[in-house]
């Protein structure tokens, strides 16, 4: 590692594979992407007919997770949850990191001045809970997954733009940019050609990061009835519905709860275990 | 010869498995009462290692092999409760950063009575006098008000003094030095040494020096122990030790300082002490 | 002591301010015409409704000028009125205050019972089957939406055993909305004290109480834990400000009368001063909190107390 920035330009993949929590990780998040990407042919009904079979009933070898309370099968629902999630996690995080990574480069190249405004405001942001403020956002934005989505991705814009701030700032601290903006180059030029290569392998790990706070938060809007609305499956909106029958179907309480729990593990797990990887503090643990 | 204070017999201190390079190879030394021994060496030659193995304060994967004889006991042998026991109040030990080895959010009183409170059972007020007196013994101008700091506010002479001061408080046997003047500038250094000369005058106590610097310890070591790669290469009087080295390592530890010496000031053997 | 003091409580001043601001701002977000979108809300808009909302949100001046006069009339203790009922938004959220505020209290203190524990076992046995075990736990407390947790131990608890009350605001019924807050986010705590306490433990000081002979029990309750609870009472703001969140979510699932469950309903029915209100509220609580626990740092922490 060359200096203070906080991760290794290239994660070795193979002795990332040997840490226990990037390989289960990295297996519970293939199962929840496969099942995802194969859902519609996957999935035994239809998941929005209702009276797929009875109304509530448990489990059983036609209905894997059971039914729920307008007899639709939880198995399907649960699975294209899945896509839902995902999606919603994956279009967040995309958003609040294109947004938050130009915000933290036009701060780290901003007048010194401003620079401490910009960052004083990041900051202030950026100390309230992500999940408060996709809150506060939704509430104005009105309810639906697309608006969900969108309040997702401002609330995670501050992480982000923090994160890439300390990426650029040490990254245009040294030599080789320094030479770039003496040689006369644009600073777009100098953010896009040198700073940006440089730091974009630690900006995908922090963004793998963002998908599990994304992911809870998805979950929570839509189980409010601010998200996903129903009858789209999602699990957060699926236990909004089902939570009248808990005492009766405890099934449709389980089932998406645990999709969520597992897909949510998985990325913490791979995010810490990056961040054993890289945390200079436990090398010496393991010689 | 009187009975030794402590002796080590055949110390070996591993930090692997079995099969690992030793850290400490073998070795063995006595310190007598009233006797300053010093334990020379470079970095990584062991000597810390020694000196932690005697307080039993090794990490937990060390593996220590041999003996360390200290009134009539192995503390190689003891639990740890046998040896809190026996830390502080029959061994005292002195650490090389003064700066870091005091807590910074515990007042100097706090750090210097707790010992005496465990050990001794004092109150606190009666701690709190006797470390004013210790405080005073090591030549601290104004003990009340560095009993009522905290470490930051203090210079780091004065921490290093409040350092010994707190190991004297409960009278060991055995004062350990691991580096006690690494970390300061000469004359606070030429002090301390002195400092240490003094307690072994009125009390004493036997001393064992961790140094790397063999210059440091020249004016007042007794005998000398010099290690290196965890062995002990030579040990003898100061005098055998400096005009006949047996050894080209010790040789050449000597040589390093007279050169030093000589570019520092004309004469290093008329000189005396540094301060 | 007293600069740092008096830097403090001006940074949580301006910070509240730019909240309100952003309050202020945020109802431009709305879709459309706002006033249009709140009474399609209400059913039956007059003209006169119209004028009285767009007079009463300044809606015909430029953005900045609406939102300074919110911020102008939140100073003055005026969080506009609800647009359902038009009461007015600041009592009505003011008497659910005490309700969450217990929430949130008894969600932290559970919160730290359980995770300060947690991370000093799992600091004192690091890299061995404890440090795992605590370790393994917090990250699935970290993994489980609160909500999710909040439904099963009704299922459980209520439902199954009978134990407590479904739903409601009673002493009673603080148990189970008060342990999953507390659970959930023992999670952070537990790490947070690991990390902070296996970095002290490294520390030259620790093997210098230890060469004195002290009890490696008052080693660690003393020499150890002091430095380590300046640290955690540092995160201790940050989890405080993550619970808040996640009691928005609790409130509705165990229908306690807080300021969150006031909230989500709001939101669902489009009632923007109420959600305003709430905004404004509850950064205010986060800030305070914060800026008190800073200051209960600098008390702590003698090397910035003396300064």
């Amino acid at each position: 590692m060359s200096d203070t920035n906080v991760l290794p330009r290239r994660l070795p993949l193979p002795a990332a594979l040997r840490r226990w929590n990037i390989t289960v990780g990295a297996l519970i998040l293939t199962v929840v992407v496969a099942a995802a990407l194969l859902a519609p042919w996957i999935a035994p009904y239809d998941p929005f007919r209702m009276a797929s079979g009875p109304r509530l009933s448990p489990p059983t070898a036609a209905h894997w997770f059971g039914t729920d309370e307008l007899g639709r099968d939880l198995f399907s629902r649960v699975l294209l949850g899945a896509r839902a999630s995902l999606g919603i996690g994956l279009a967040a995080v995309a958003a609040g990191l294109a947004f938050g990574v130009s915000f933290g480069l036009a701060i780290a190249f901003s007048p010194a001045r401003l620079k401490g405004f910009f960052l004083r405001i990041v900051d202030v942001i950026y100390s309230f809970p992500d999940t408060l403020l996709a809150l506060a956002l939704v509430a104005f934005l009105g309810p639906g997954a697309e608006n969900a989505t969108l309040a997702i991705a401002i609330s995670l814009i501050p992480f982000y733009a923090r994160v890439t701030y300390g990426l650029a700032a040490v990254e245009r601290a040294k030599p080789y940019v320094e030479a770039a903006e003496i040689a006369g180059n644009g600073v777009p030029r100098i953010m896009r050609v040198q700073v940006l290569p440089n730091i974009l392998q630690s900006l995908i790990v922090i963004g793998s990061i963002g998908f599990s706070s994304a992911i809870l938060s998805a979950a929570g809007l839509s189980f409010l009835g601010l998200g996903v609305q129903p009858p789209s499956p999602e699990w957060g909106s699926i236990l909004a519905s089902g939570r009248n029958y808990i005492a009766r179907a405890p099934w449709i309480l389980i089932f998406p709860g645990v999709a969520i729990c597992l897909t949510v593990l998985s990325f913490n797990l791979i995010g810490d275990g990056i961040r054993d990887l890289t945390d200079p503090k436990n090398r010496h643990r393991r010689a | 010869m009187t009975k030794a204070l402590i002796s080590l017999h055949d110390l070996t201190i591993r930090y692997g498995g079995p099969d690992s390079p030793a850290a400490v190879d073998g070795v063995s030394f006595e310190v007598q009462p009233g006797e300053i021994v010093a334990l020379v060496g470079e970095s990584g030659s062991g000597k810390s290692s020694i000196s932690l193995a005697i307080m039993a304060l090794l990490p937990g994967a060390a593996q220590v092999g041999g003996s360390i004889l200290f009134d009539g006991a192995d503390l190689a042998r003891l639990n740890r409760r046998q040896m809190e026991d026996i830390r502080g109040a029959r061994i005292g030990m002195i650490f090389q950063e003064p700066m870091t080895c005091l807590n910074p959010v515990l007042s100097i009183a706090r750090q210097m009575t707790e010992g005496l409170i465990r050990h001794r059972w004092m109150s606190k007020a009666e701690a709190r006098a006797r470390a004013l007196t210790a405080l005073a013994d090591v030549g601290i101008p104004e003990p009340a008000r560095v009993m009522d700091s905290y470490p930051h506010e203090l210079s780091g002479g004065m921490r290093q003094r409040v350092m010994i001061a707190a190991a004297l408080t409960l009278d060991p046997a055995l004062l350990l030095a691991d580096e006690p003047t690494t970390a300061l500038d000469v004359t606070v250094q030429a002090q301390v040494l002195e400092l240490l000369v003094d307690i072994r005058n009125r009390t004493g106590k036997g001393v064992l020096l961790i140094t790397h610097d063999i210059g440091a310890v020249a004016e007042i070591a007794d005998r000398v122990v010099v290690m290196k790669g965890g062995r002990v290469v030579e040990a003898g009087s100061w005098d055998q030790v400096l005009n006949a080295p047996r050894d080209p390592y010790t040789a050449a530890l000597i040589g390093a300082h007279a050169a030093l010496e000589q570019a520092l000031v004309p004469d290093p053997m008329t000189e005396g002490t540094h301060g | 002591m007293l600069t740092f003091v008096a830097r403090r409580l001006l940074t949580a001043a301006i910070t509240i301010l730019v909240v309100v601001f952003l309050a202020g701002v945020l109802i431009h977000l709305v879709p459309g015409d706002p006033i249009t979108a709140m009474l399609a809300q209400s059913g039956n808009a007059s003209a006169v409704d119209i004028a009285r909302l767009t007079e009463q949100y300044g809606l015909d001046k430029p953005v900045w000028q609406q939102a300074l006069l919110y911020v102008g009339n939140v100073l003055q203790g005026d969080l506009g009125t609800t647009i359902r009922g038009n009461e007015p938004v600041a009592p009505l959220l003011l008497g659910r205050l005490p309700n969450t505020i217990i929430l949130a209290v008894a969600g932290l203190g559970t919160a730290l019972a359980l995770g300060i524990p947690m991370g000093v076992i799992a600091a004192v046995n690091r890299g061995r089957a404890a440090d795992f075990a605590v370790m393994l736990i917090a990250i699935l407390g970290v993994s489980i939406p609160g909500f999710w947790m909040g439904l099963t131990f009704i299922q459980f608890f209520s439902l199954h055993l009978g134990w407590f009350p479904v739903a409601g605001t009673s002493a009673r019924n603080i148990v189970l909305p008060a342990l999953t807050l507390g659970i959930v986010h023992s999670a952070l705590v537990a790490r947070m004290t690991r990390s902070a306490l296996v970095d002290i433990l490294n520390e030259d000081y620790i093997r210098t109480a230890r060469a004195k002979g002290l009890r490696e029990s008052e080693v660690l309750m003393v020499h150890a834990m002091r430095p380590a609870m300046i640290s955690i009472i540092t995160v201790v703001g940050l989890v405080f400000a993550h619970l808040l969140g996640g009691q928005v979510i609790t409130e509705n699932v165990f229908s306690w009368n807080g300021i969150g469950r006031l909230a989500i309903q709001a939101m669902l029915q489009r009632d923007y001063p109420l959600v305003q209100g709430f905004i404004v509220i509850f950064a205010t609580s986060i800030v305070l909190v914060t800026t008190a626990l800073d200051l209960l740092y600098g008390l702590l922490d003698p090397r910035v107390r003396r300064r």
